[in-house]
């Protein structure tokens, strides 16, 4: 949300520019800032939950620290990955969530299947981005309370080529333990994504969650 | 079941801070709102008669009347995107070096200013439009005609506003999902904006009004490039993990729309806990 100034005073400094042009760029960046201010007011003032926010940070620590090691064999960085995301996510609550009403259409089995292929499917998506990591860096932007029990926690993931991305982690406390259970890059929720996909899959196939199983089980057999 | 409730709530029904801030113009913009409600109302006339009457149990469930027709037209842009637009784009960023290809893209939207600027006065954002101002005088200025982003480093981002958004502030629905040909996704309030963006761009009655057509076309060309180099890795990802990849583009649609016309992430849906799951 916020840009860091010193910093990008830094780049365009004195050095670089004449004085009387540095003397308008201050003026003009003064009355721009001014004009921006109300728009960079501090959203995420108080703080909800500060364990939120460590356990965020040392989730992305982890993932920086398996990942930049590039010697490492595939199989292992593919375990590796599925350890992170269980220790990192309440995969099972985000695959019913994600199912929504299907969820209670489905038989036993069915529910059983469609949560193995859904954890299949996430690890498909997503072990790959993690693997390939390119130098990605974070910071947590802030927090908030959301809802009545859960805590976005605001991210800026800064990447060595193209502008940065703002990430929130949507965290849910259990007992000690804190879980993710929905992501939102750039105001857009990766659950509801998925939901209204999935929603999408079951009423083309006349609206019976075989039919979405049946094309997990594509997409996992293909890509996986 | 869950979230009954929400289904109700409409959020392009809704009335957004932002509107009830221009109604405290009233008396200021009279005429101008005199017509802005008649176009909502006959946006919203046409919005409802083609919403179906129940949208669903499911409160994340889409309106998507015309799907039928929109997943045609979708197939058709995907085939121009797999044959023209996704190759120009991949040939773009292989031969323009990064910072040129930075230059051509803060240039395009410096070019789009005057229309941030408008959308955000007919919303009634005097502060959104301050803020697009210094950006646009700072980045012509020091950013040598719009070539550098110098607003963006200095802590000023861009913050896009077209008239789709300034017709849902003035509380005018979506109505359906539409697909456009070429344009892509996009909803009936977001093509009569999309229409009227393009009808009162300066920069374009400045083209047509000095026999500088030419020039209009190849910023449209150059426009589409960049946006699609923008997102080449993002697209292919999406697309090799989608199940439904329509379906999946709809959805980033209409919650993108919804956060950028209330300035703010959307509500966060509702995550109800199941540690109690009913029977079965």
């Amino acid at each position: 949300m916020t840009v860091d100034n010193g910093r990008a005073t830094a780049t365009f400094g004195p050095t670089m520019l004449t004085r009387r042009l540095f003397v308008a760029c201050a003026a003009l960046l003064a009355v721009s800032s001014w004009a921006g201010r109300p728009l960079l007011s501090p959203a995420f003032a108080q703080s909800a939950d500060a364990g939120a926010a460590a356990f965020i940070q040392k989730l992305g620590n982890d993932a920086i620290a398996t990942f930049s090691d590039k010697a490492k064999p595939r199989q292992q960085a593919l375990d590796q990955f599925r350890t992170l995301l269980y220790k990192g996510f309440d995969v099972p609550y985000i695959g019913r969530w994600v199912l929504g009403r299907y969820w209670n259409e489905a038989t036993e089995a069915e529910q059983a299947e469609y949560q193995k292929l859904f954890e299949q499917l996430i690890v498909t998506t997503y072990a790959e981005r993690f693997i390939e990591y390119s130098g990605e860096t974070f910071r947590i932007a802030g927090t908030a309370p959301e809802g009545e029990t859960d805590t976005m926690v605001t991210t800026q993931i800064v990447r060595p080529n193209g502008p940065p991305i703002n990430v929130a982690w949507r965290v849910r406390k259990r007992g000690a333990d804190y879980k993710i259970i929905d992501m939102v890059v750039e105001n857009v929720s990766m659950g509801v994504t998925q939901r209204q996909e999935f929603a999408s899959v079951v009423a083309q196939n006349g609206g019976k969650v075989a039919g979405l199983i049946q094309a997990l089980r594509q997409k996992v057999g293909r890509a996986g | 079941m869950q979230g009954q409730g929400r289904t109700a709530i409409r959020p392009e029904f809704a009335l957004t801070e932002k509107s009830r801030r221009t109604m405290k113009l009233a008396s200021l913009s009279r005429s101008l709102l005199r017509s802005a409600a008649v176009a909502a109302f006959a946006l919203s006339v046409t919005a409802c008669a083609t919403r179906p009457a129940d949208s669903g149990a499911d409160a994340y469930a889409v309106s998507d009347p015309l799907e039928g027709v929109n997943r045609v037209v979708f197939g058709f842009n995907d085939v121009v995107d797999t044959v023209a637009l996704r190759p120009a784009a991949e040939v773009y960023v292989t031969i323009v070096p990064d910072p040129v290809r930075d230059s051509i893209h803060s240039f395009i939207d410096n070019l789009m200013s005057p229309i941030y600027i408008a959308n955000n006065l007919l919303q009634g954002d005097f502060e959104g439009a301050g803020h697009a101002t210094g950006r646009f005088l700072t980045n012509t200025v020091l950013g040598a005609g719009g070539i550098a982003d110098v607003a963006t480093a200095a802590g000023i981002p861009n913050k896009p506003e077209d008239f789709g958004q300034t017709l849902a502030v003035w509380g005018v629905g979506s109505g359906p999902y539409l697909v456009l040909p070429l344009l892509g996704p996009s909803n009936l309030r977001d093509t009569v904006g999309y229409g009227v963006d393009t009808v009162g761009d300066p920069i374009r009655i400045w083209a047509y009004a000095n026999d500088h057509k030419t020039l209009s076309y190849v910023r449209t060309g150059v426009s589409a490039v960049d946006a699609r180099s923008q997102v080449l890795q993002s697209v292919d990802d999406l697309r090799r993990n989608s199940l439904d990849f329509y379906a999946t583009v709809r959805s980033l649609y209409q919650q993108r729309r919804q956060a950028d016309i209330a300035n703010k992430p959307a509500g966060a849906p509702e995550f109800p806990d199941f540690t109690a799951p009913p029977a079965k």
